[in-house]
């Protein structure tokens, strides 16, 4: 596919019109006068994440059928190349909200990994690191809360919604930094309201009874799983009456918001996800499985596109137009590709040779493609980035220790997003 | 009536007592009635269902008294070999744990719950030489001992009720929990599994086969993995530089298994040129109204197709993408097991008999070292290798010597999974105190005791529900059996009406959305109050067994026992930490049977964390009693307070 080339003037010029003309329309007066984009402004004052929206395509989502759309080969499938308003840039057909605002998107299509298990890829994906036995790699919410701290004393900084399933979480590091859990973004956090009968003086003599009995049982034990335990029923003990529960509602949200979101598990996540993020939130991972298409991809993949493509689509504008998309980083990944050839079924199996992920937001450039896979989507042919540089951009974006070594309490030094570089490319 | 007053008046006390939302009613309901008639007996929250102990219909096989004395023997070698290596290492033993801490583990351990007052007060009171062993032996012949072992199943086998959305697997459910009822031998059983063909509700075993329906290849690498410890997922794709399988050995073995056909084949009664289904469906929709036609009726016919075959001749080739020298692309494959040899007397039978008699022999070393590596970990907390389905050269096992003999074990029991965990359970390494051990320290463990573990979320849930109620069965997962008659369609006969008919009953009994609305009848604020192997699966995201851990049973193995805020939010505030104060509890009503508060205090602290309370315990309970307006509020408070403390959710 021939992607013309172009000046960065010219690159900048369509960056201002696509950000003015995109992403501001659906919340008129809210357009923020300045660009949106690093490259849209005139000095460099793009702060760095503070916040980190991180989507996660949970089953392996297939590139060829969303941002690595292919022509003229029989791998291509059923999907068509649509154009977006960056030109030169190419979506799968099934992402026309997302082509109107490929302005503020940074596309990697030249990801791959060597694991074609959906365990070891999350894992890896996750934590920059293969899975081991003998430790437990933090994932990269956890490590943006030791590293910049919470910004809501009162709240935890991470979360996972939706399925959490082997999550590595809070890895070696202290257990109060795992991700909380959200099970379904519509029901919220559950249980934090005491019962009618109960007053909180009543809730604190039960507590403090609680650790009476269970003095004996911690005094002979030295376990990190108690140990956890401990952290977290005072981190449970802290929302219990707190006035920023009311973040986890999103019933809140006037019926428009609620609904632009789509009322489905992702756009649910997404909103809820927004507001984690006005009330100081560090990091919140939306997992949003389905995307394992052995079978019949082409009739499970409609509905998967149209809600990340309404629910991302509407999370940037949404993040825009209350002027946190300056500070909040949106990852879309996966944890491999699907394979070129079709199968028998009508589907695509596992393949970690060569997949694609987005970058949008805080910290990043916009507007491009960085990498490309070959003709058939296979293999990458230009500039591969691996799991430990796509982290690591991650970490750089939010400003996070690049090159220290933290260390495990085996003693193991271990880096924020491995050992690979940033991609310099892709940072604003 | 003199008696009924008595009696209320001391449920009163306790409803104060407890001192939960039920509570707060009781005196304004009471006063309102004042002056007029006793008032009326306080209605429970709690469905009829569970309110009246039942005994579970299930016949369980039992353990034969006779073999006890070979069990304890194979104990012994089992301790000895433990005990070698820790003398190798310079390490000791733990001491035995006492009756208390055993009590309670083998409870959950073995019949998946803690255990009730009665049984708790039963055993702490026996001074029998044998309690230990006739403990273990009367669990491993309950149907809880049936319930347990189907959670843990049910999370390696990644048990749901739909696979996909047109198979209906749940009498393959209830195969699994039968399976483990009669104490089918390990090596049929998954012979069964391997080779079955038809229906799930015709022959339940193919459930094993469908759950990767559509997906040839992960079926092979699961199968490999669950059965034999063996993690050959890589080479699917590609020869990886670290591991030993190859891309064209995982092939070699996939052409073994590449001729199991899911769906009925053309030539089948009723199918001739067209999916009989597809005919009926279309037929259906020039009879409704918008051509909708009814799910059930949709679900019905397409269930239908599914039956599982094996083909003769199927030809596996290799990829068209293969990459390496010593094959071409798109080349035939012939079959060949990773190692050993296809058993002599199988050399006849289709590959994927072939196959099944390879996995299962008793010369397949990996066969048999895999399942007492699984089981090894349940109850140890910690497998002899680890992870426990990735044998491999960097990965070694922390006792040779012992894997060894209980492999040899149990292959010379021919298979007994039952045996097999009464073994490990009179071993004096399994009584002895538990030890914390940190799976992250790199270090390996020798076995000086269990490792302490947190209760799985099933051993949670079916606790709390232990507390709860009084019948925690109200229900049983279908069979097949029962579904048989409902869903079985044949094509060459069937018509649209006789379609029909099938499937308004079929909506009415376990067409899935009505099946689960039927259960709310046996639930308390949403939740339904059964054993967990019970409960259709997955569960919701947000149900407290999820929120405790229990898998999506889309990962072998998904469960896990880490903490999260969630949990502790359910504990303070969720429904079923509360289910149990309601008024016809099984704790609220063993505590109002009792008639002075120290053995009320002592029952709480049994009923909860299966011991009476220590000094300390006590001065605290004292001191909660002295400040606290009635001794039934306290008790609600320490009941609470025991729920939530660590050691009620960790297994000693």
């Amino acid at each position: 596919m021939p992607r013309p080339e172009f000046a960065p003037e010219q690159r900048r010029d369509f960056m201002k019109t696509i950000a003015k003309q995109t992403l501001g329309v659906s919340f008129a007066g809210s357009v923020a006068s300045q660009g949106l984009f690093g490259e849209a402004q005139a000095a460099p004052i793009v702060g760095k994440a503070k916040h980190i929206i991180y989507l996660f395509m949970d089953g392996a989502m297939t590139h060829l059928d969303t941002f690595d759309p292919k022509v003229g080969v029989e791998e291509a499938g059923e999907t068509k190349p649509i154009q977006t308003r960056v030109p030169g840039i190419q979506f799968g057909d099934r992402f026309p909200k997302l082509s109107y605002l490929a302005g503020a998107i940074a596309v990697v299509r030249s990801l791959s990994t060597e694991t074609g298990a959906h365990d070891k890829g999350k894992y890896l994906m996750r934590t920059s690191y293969k899975q081991l036995n003998s430790i437990q790699h933090p994932a990269m919410g956890a490590w943006m809360v030791s590293e910049a701290g919470r910004l809501n004393k009162e709240l935890p900084g991470n979360y996972v919604i939706g399925g959490s399933n082997r999550h590595p979480g809070a890895g070696f590091l202290p257990p109060s930094l795992s991700p909380v859990p959200i099970a379904n973004a519509s029901a919220g956090l559950q249980n934090t309201n005491l019962p009618k009968y109960l007053t909180p003086e009543f809730f604190n003599r039960r507590l403090s009874l609680a650790s009476k009995f269970d003095q004996n049982f911690q005094s002979r034990r030295s376990n990190s799983r108690i140990e956890a335990y401990n952290q977290l029923y005072g981190e449970a003990r802290r929302l219990i009456g707190s006035e920023h529960l009311k973040v986890f509602n999103i019933k809140e949200e006037p019926k428009p918001i609620q609904d632009a979101y789509g009322s489905n598990q992702l756009g649910q996540a997404c909103l809820l996800a927004r507001r984690l993020v006005e009330s100081g939130a560090r990091f919140i991972e939306v997992n949003y499985g389905g995307w394992d298409m052995h079978q019949d991809l082409y009739t499970k993949l409609d509905e998967r596109a149209a809600n990340v493509d309404n629910a991302v689509g509407n999370l940037l504008r949404d993040l825009h137009s209350k002027g946190l998309l300056d500070e909040t980083l949106v990852v879309l990944t996966t944890e491999f590709g699907r394979k070129p050839k079709m199968n028998v079924n009508g589907g695509r199996d596992h393949h970690p040779g060569a997949f694609s992920s987005l970058l949008m937001g805080a910290g990043i450039k916009g507007g491009q493609v960085y990498g490309e896979s070959d003709k058939q989507g296979f293999s990458v042919a230009k500039d591969h980035v691996s799991v430990s540089e796509f982290n690591k951009t991650i970490a750089a974006a939010a400003g996070l220790p690049l090159e220290e070594e933290r260390y495990a309490p085996n003693g193991r030094p271990f880096k924020i997003g491995g050992d690979g570089d940033p991609i310099k490319a892709l940072l604003a | 009536m003199t008696f009924l007053r008595v009696k209320l008046s001391t449920l009163f006390g306790c409803l104060i007592v407890f001192g939960f939302f039920a509570v707060l009613s009781v005196p304004a309901h009471a006063q309102a009635r004042k002056g007029k008639k006793p008032p009326a007996k306080p209605k429970s929250k709690l469905p009829e269902s569970v309110r009246k102990r039942a005994p579970v219909a299930m016949k369980v096989a039992p353990v034969s008294t006779s073999s006890r004395p070979a069990v304890q023997r194979a104990a012994g070698e089992l301790d000895s070999l433990v005990e070698l290596k820790l003398l190798d290492e310079d390490q000791e033993p733990n001491e035995l744990a006492s009756d208390e801490i055993f009590l309670r583990r083998v409870y959950l351990d073995v019949a998946g719950r803690i255990p009730t007052l009665k049984e708790a007060t039963q055993f702490l009171a026996s001074s029998s030489e044998t309690r230990r062993e006739d403990l273990i032996d009367k669990l491993l012949g309950s149907p809880d001992y049936v319930s347990n072992m189907y959670n843990f199943w049910a999370d390696v086998l990644r048990l749901v009720e739909r696979p996909q959305a047109n198979i209906v697997a749940d009498p393959y459910l209830g195969y699994v929990k039968d399976s483990i009822r009669i104490n089918k031998k390990y090596h049929q059983w998954v012979y069964e599994m391997l080779t079955a063909d038809g229906k799930t509700w015709e022959n339940p075993a193919v459930g094993f086969q469908l759950r990767d329906d559509g997906m040839p290849l992960p079926y092979v690498d699961n199968t490999v993995r669950i059965l034999l410890g063996t993690q050959i997922g890589c080479a699917q794709c590609h020869d990886h530089p670290f591991d030993q399988w190859t891309q064209y050995q995982f092939y070699e073995l996939a052409a073994y298994t590449n001729g199991i056909r899911t769906r009925i084949q053309r030539g089948s009664p009723g199918y001739t040129k067209q999916n009989p289904a597809n005919l009926l469906i279309n037929e259906a929709r020039t009879k409704h109204d918008k051509g909708r036609v009814p799910g059930e009726f949709q679900r019905i016919a397409r269930a239908n197709t599914y039956s599982v075959s094996e083909v003769k001749n199927a030809v596996m080739r290799l990829p068209h993408d293969y990459a390496y020298e010593d094959a071409k692309p798109k080349e035939v494959v012939k079959p060949a097991v990773l190692w050993g040899k296809v058993p002599t007397k199988a050399r006849n039978g289709s590959p994927r008999e072939q196959f099944a008699a390879w996995v299962t022999s008793d010369d397949n070393p990996q066969f048999s070292k895999t399942i007492v590596n699984r089981l090894w970990k349940r109850f140890m907390g910690v497998g002899l290798v680890e992870p426990i389905d990735d044998f491999r050269d960097e990965h070694p096992c922390m006792n040779e010597p012992l894997l060894e003999f209980l492999s040899k074990q149990m292959v010379r029991n021919n298979y007994d999974l039952k045996e097999f965990i009464r073994t490990i359970l009179y071993s004096r390494t399994y009584q002895r105190e538990s030890a914390d051990y940190e799976a992250t320290s790199g270090e390996p463990y020798y076995f000086p005791g269990p490792a302490l573990r947190r209760m799985t979320a099933e051993q949670v849930w079916d606790s709390l529900l232990t507390l709860a109620v009084h019948n925690p069965w109200p229900f049983q997962r279908p069979t097949a059996a029962e579904m048989a008659p409902v869903l079985n369609l044949d094509f060459g006969t069937a018509t649209y009406s006789s379609v029909k008919s099938k499937s308004e009953q079929f909506a009415k009994t376990y067409f899935m959305n009505p099946y689960k609305r039927s259960l709310n009848q046996h639930a308390y604020q949403g939740n339904v109050l059964c054993r967990a192997s019970e409960l259709p699966s997955p569960v919701p995201a947000d149900h407290f067994l999820r929120q405790f851990g229990q898998g999506d049973r889309e990962t072998i193995n998904g469960g896990q026992q880490d903490a999260t805020v969630p949990q502790i939010l359910a504990m303070f505030n969720g429904p079923i930490t509360h289910v149990m104060t309601e008024f016809g509890s099984a704790l609220y009503d063993n505590l109002v049977a009792l008639d002075n508060t120290g053995d009320r205090r002592d029952a709480v602290f049994l009923s909860v964390l299966g011991r009476k309370p220590t000094a300390a315990d006590r001065r605290a309970a004292a001191s909660e009693f002295s400040r606290t307006e009635t001794d039934g509020k306290a008790l609600g408070n320490i009941a609470w307070g025991l729920l939530n403390t660590r050691e009620f959710l960790f297994i000693q």
